[in-house]
């Protein structure tokens, strides 16, 4: 029982403890109206005893995670009965964004909506209209580093999905003329981006903090780059970065072992075995406090900064995401919130992650005030950065954020597709199948000692900030 | 109603498909409750995880504000967050965080809900902190000043950093006229800046009472004990007397025009709404409604997508939306993105004879297809357990019985064509207000020289 929720001792308690020690120093003094306050306060809310007495008590889902395969392609697996549906997450890796032909900005996006638009002996409007009138989902997205993928299907109508997924990945249709319309949208979306102060923010902090990096690109590409996209690129890349080699899967969902393996022998035939992506050097992100400002008129300046952080396989990894859980990430009651937004009122909220690509491991973090309040914000956040760099965190913090992160395990089970994905990035980031089951003890085992060093070192150098709308033209004059 | 509308025939053959098919299955089988102290509790049993979605709904919102108020409600809602009596300020968040419960809060114009999701093991600890702060929140004057500056900094972020939320603001004052809909739910900033500490305290007081809430609880829950835990709670918490007046959206018939051009805005965009009145007085037909905008424009097997966006080329985005979850008039909204080389004007034109077209080709067929499609993905909704409890929260809140929710697919189902082309006709009669949004000095394109169909021929709407 931590010491807060002590529980409210009886008036007897106080009257022989406090009260006659306080008419022994003090005389009658005591006796003012603070004291009848005291006595008249409602007792604390006694959340530890509540829990304590409480029937519900503790469950770890059952999250057995297997490893199904065949010749030649493996996948994580988990059994999961409550609901007739199945979710498969899937990512080409090293096929993404960054991997684009220079030339070919955007192309990623565009295959992603490409494949699903006609395949097999399906037309765009058989084939979508199949997938709507029975639920199933098929979908793709680019995403900085890997092509990504998902099938989810009701139980009863699996035959139909599979068919049309197997469609997709043998032969998709690449019809000229939709490719026309995403072209079209795709360069209404370049231009749209520039309504929003935050995605011209996110555009341009690229360009700043990746510079000469295929990162720093825009993904929807370039005008140029749109329109010269043709059916033969789309089908090259989808040749020479679709391929079985750097695919991961996951399946999770009403299906037992067996058809499990069999839905994965089904699902991803014909696929070319090696693929031409490569993955990407990582990029040295010292940041030394380097400010980028841009000009706009907004009714807020937004700011976007980060630091050097960890990859996920490091020793360093729980350290320093316990130490930026405290200090940004657990919300209301992270530090920065409650230093700037809670006690000050400067923003309507303040936040950093631990952002890991093939390529850049960031602390990374963003922001948004009004522009009289900007300078205060971002000197309140260098002020909590240094702070935490110098002085580390208290034994009590971390004790509450391992309460905090070991409370919230279960959280993670909510959706099919959610578990599927979760499957997926541990496979990714190579954290074994038996993941799950060490998760708890990777960070009830951080000390106290590991954190802080972590902050001295990763929280070192103040971060670079890109912001917008802090300061416009006007201003200048 | 539908059934008598029918000719004999049919419903013969409706009623043999009745006798052979069991009964369409309830939605969510949740169980409803009602407490002593007259607050009302549903359960969505949902054991996959041993987690649990915990909400609790007031009902109450910005339509409940005077208007000296405007804002309040949802400031109110930011203040619920620092402190009771018993649970000193800044004490919820880390609680809270140490429960390891994701929380939060939202406001509309009808309901002002409260939740979290956590492990089930915590369930108890977040119903003794929700029925504290639904009885005994304590303000200080320091508190109250810093939660108004956040919210005027929230409405600069998630409105104002918005280029087209100017247009946005103005378009709903214009469709809603002089009522609280209109205006929007934070309020505007002289709103916010006006509000005291002494009105929020009022506000809570004259609403905030376990007979103008509803509990919803989605996971891994059994009813009895759910309701048991919810009578230990929040069952000993005093009721109120609280009279809500019925929102009051009376309007003369109008067509209204808003054409902006603003800063920042790079493309035209096109958008129409109409009015028509809300969900118990359209009674059953509501679903109508709903089947003839995702027969319209619900996503990219729409067919004004089909028309506009794949066909035609003329436009890049389309979509139609009728939103009837609320206490206040239902409306009906038309949208569409025009591609670069369409005009405004020319675009309105275009997506008004795609729409007669679309209706004259309405089939049964068509119709059904539709109504599969809206139904479809009804297998997903007892998967993740917050999605049962938003669901259920925000009809039940607004005034709709858990049966509306439980037969949804029954209701979309029982649409047929004339009700559908009904909904059409009553759309098309309702008031209107036109909105264009402009980029600044936009200088419409010159008309395009040919279209791929005859969709410039059809006769216009209106």
């Amino acid at each position: 029982m931590s010491r807060r929720h002590a529980k409210p001792k009886g008036f007897g308690y106080y009257f022989s403890r406090v009260v006659l020690l306080g008419l022994f120093l003090f005389g009658g003094k005591m006796y003012g109206p603070q004291l009848w306050e005291y006595y008249n306060k409602p007792p604390k809310l006694p959340i530890d005893e509540i829990l304590a007495q409480s029937p519900l008590k503790d469950k770890k889902f059952a999250s057995t995670v297997q490893i199904i395969a065949t010749d030649k392609l493996k996948a994580y697996f988990m059994e999961e009965h409550s609901n007739p549906i199945v979710s498969v997450d899937f990512r080409f890796e090293h096929a993404g964004e960054a991997n684009e032909p220079e030339d070919k900005g955007g192309i990623t996006t565009i295959l992603a909506e490409m494949l699903t638009a006609g395949a097999g002996k399906w037309n765009e409007r058989q084939f979508k209209d199949l997938c709507a009138e029975h639920g199933i989902k098929i979908g793709f997205a680019a995403s900085l580093d890997d092509f990504t993928g998902h099938l989810q299907f009701p139980r009863q109508y699996q035959q139909t999905a599979v068919a049309l997924f197997q469609a997709v990945i043998k032969q998709p249709h690449f019809n000229d003329d939709y490719l026309q319309t995403v072209q079209q949208q795709m360069l209404m979306m370049q231009k749209l981006q520039q309504e929003r102060p935050e995605k011209v923010l996110m555009n341009k902090y690229k360009e700043f903090i990746f510079a000469g990096h295929p990162y720093e690109r825009n993904p929807l590409g370039t005008a140029e780059s749109v329109s010269s996209i043709t059916r033969n690129d789309l089908e090259d890349f989808r040749q020479q970065y679709l391929a079985q080699d750097n695919l991961i899967i996951s399946i999770a969902g009403d299906l037992t072992t067996k058809e499990a393996a069999t839905l994965l022998q089904n699902l991803f035939q014909n696929l070319p075995e090696k693929s031409m992506g490569e993955k990407l050097q990582p990029l040295d992100l010292t940041s030394d406090g380097t400010e980028y400002p841009i000009e706009r008129k907004n009714a807020q300046a937004i700011a976007q900064f980060s630091a050097a952080g960890t990859f996920r396989n490091n020793v360093d990894f729980y350290p320093l995401y316990m130490a930026n859980y405290i200090f940004g990430e657990s919300g209301l009651n992270a530090r920065l919130n409650k230093v700037i937004r809670e006690d000050n009122g400067l923003t309507y909220g303040i936040y950093t992650y631990l952002s890991i690509t093939d390529a850049a491991a960031q602390i990374r973090g963003g922001f948004s005030a009004t522009p009289e309040n900007f300078a205060a914000a971002k000197d309140l956040l260098y002020a909590e950065w240094r702070r935490l760099a110098q002085e580390g965190i208290s034994q009590q913090e971390l004790d509450a954020a391992k309460k905090s992160l070991l409370a919230s395990y279960n959280l993670r089970f909510a959706a099919i597709d959610d578990i599927a994905a979760m499957l997926t990035m541990m496979q990714k980031f190579k954290l074994g199948a038996d993941f799950l089951d060490k998760r708890n003890d990777y960070i009830t085992e951080v000390s106290l000692l590991e954190v802080n060093a972590a902050a001295k070192k990763y929280f070192n150098n103040l971060p670079d900030i890109v912001y917008i709308g802090a300061i416009t033209s006007e201003d200048k004059k | 109603m539908i059934r008598q509308q029918m000719n004999k025939l049919v419903l013969g053959a409706l009623l043999v498909v009745f006798l052979i098919q069991p009964a369409a299955a309830d939605l969510f089988k949740a169980t409803e409750f009602t407490l002593s102290n007259g607050m009302r509790g549903v359960v969505v049993e949902n054991h996959k995880a041993p987690i649990i979605k915990h909400m609790v709904w007031y009902q109450v919102g910005a339509v409940d504000e005077t208007p000296e108020q405007f804002g309040l409600a949802h400031l109110l809602e930011h203040l619920m967050f620092r402190g009771t009596t018993r649970v000193e300020n800044g004490e919820f968040n880390r609680i809270i965080n140490e429960l390891g419960a994701e929380s939060n809060a939202f406001t509309g114009y009808d309901v002002t809900a409260y939740h979290q999701f956590a492990d089930i093991k915590q369930l108890e600890a977040l119903m003794a902190l929700e029925a504290d702060r639904m009885q005994n929140l304590n303000l200080t004057q320091q508190d109250f000043d810093s939660e108004q500056k956040i919210v005027f900094q929230e409405r600069k972020q998630v409105v104002e950093n918005n280029p087209a939320a100017a247009f946005n603001e103005r378009f709903s004052m214009m469709l809603h006229g002089n009522s609280r809909y209109g205006r929007p739910i934070g309020g505007f900033d002289a709103d916010i800046k006006g509000l005291t500490l002494a009105q929020a305290q009022q506000f809570y007081r004259q609403f905030y009472a376990p007979n103008n809430a509803i509990l919803v609880l989605s996971g891994d829950i059994d009813a009895p004990t759910a309701q048991q835990l919810a009578e230990k709670y929040y069952g000993i918490v005093s009721p109120k007397n609280i009279t809500r007046a019925e929102p009051d959206e009376k309007f003369t018939p109008f067509a209204a025009d808003l054409t902006m051009a603003l800063p920042n805005i790079q493309a035209p965009k096109i958008i129409d709404k109409y009015l028509l009145p809300n969900y118990r007085q359209l009674s059953g037909n509501v679903y109508a409604y709903a089947v003839l905008a995702e027969y319209l424009g619900g996503g990219e097997t729409s067919a004004l997508y089909r028309d506009l966006v794949l066909e035609q080329k003329v436009a890049v985005g389309v979509s139609v939306d009728f939103h009837f979850v609320t206490r206040g008039n239902s409306v009906f909204s038309v949208s569409m993105l025009p591609a670069e080389d369409i005009s405004p004007v020319e675009a309105r034109e275009l997506l008004y004879a795609a729409v007669t077209k679309a209706m004259s080709g309405l089939t049964t067929e068509k119709l059904k297809q539709t109504q599969r499609k809206m139904t479809a993905d009804l297998v997903y909704v007892n998967d993740n357990p917050e999605d049962a409890a938003y669901w259920i929260g925000t009809m039940l809140s607004n005034g709709f019985n858990l049966s509306d929710i439980e037969n949804y697919a029954a209701n979309i189902e029982k649409i047929n064509l004339k009700d559908v082309q009904a909904a059409y006709r009553a759309v098309m009669q309702a008031s209107k207000t036109s909105g264009t949004l402009l980029p600044e000095n936009y200088q419409a394109p010159a008309p395009r020289q040919t279209v791929s169909n005859g969709g410039k021929n059809e006769q216009k709407t209106r």
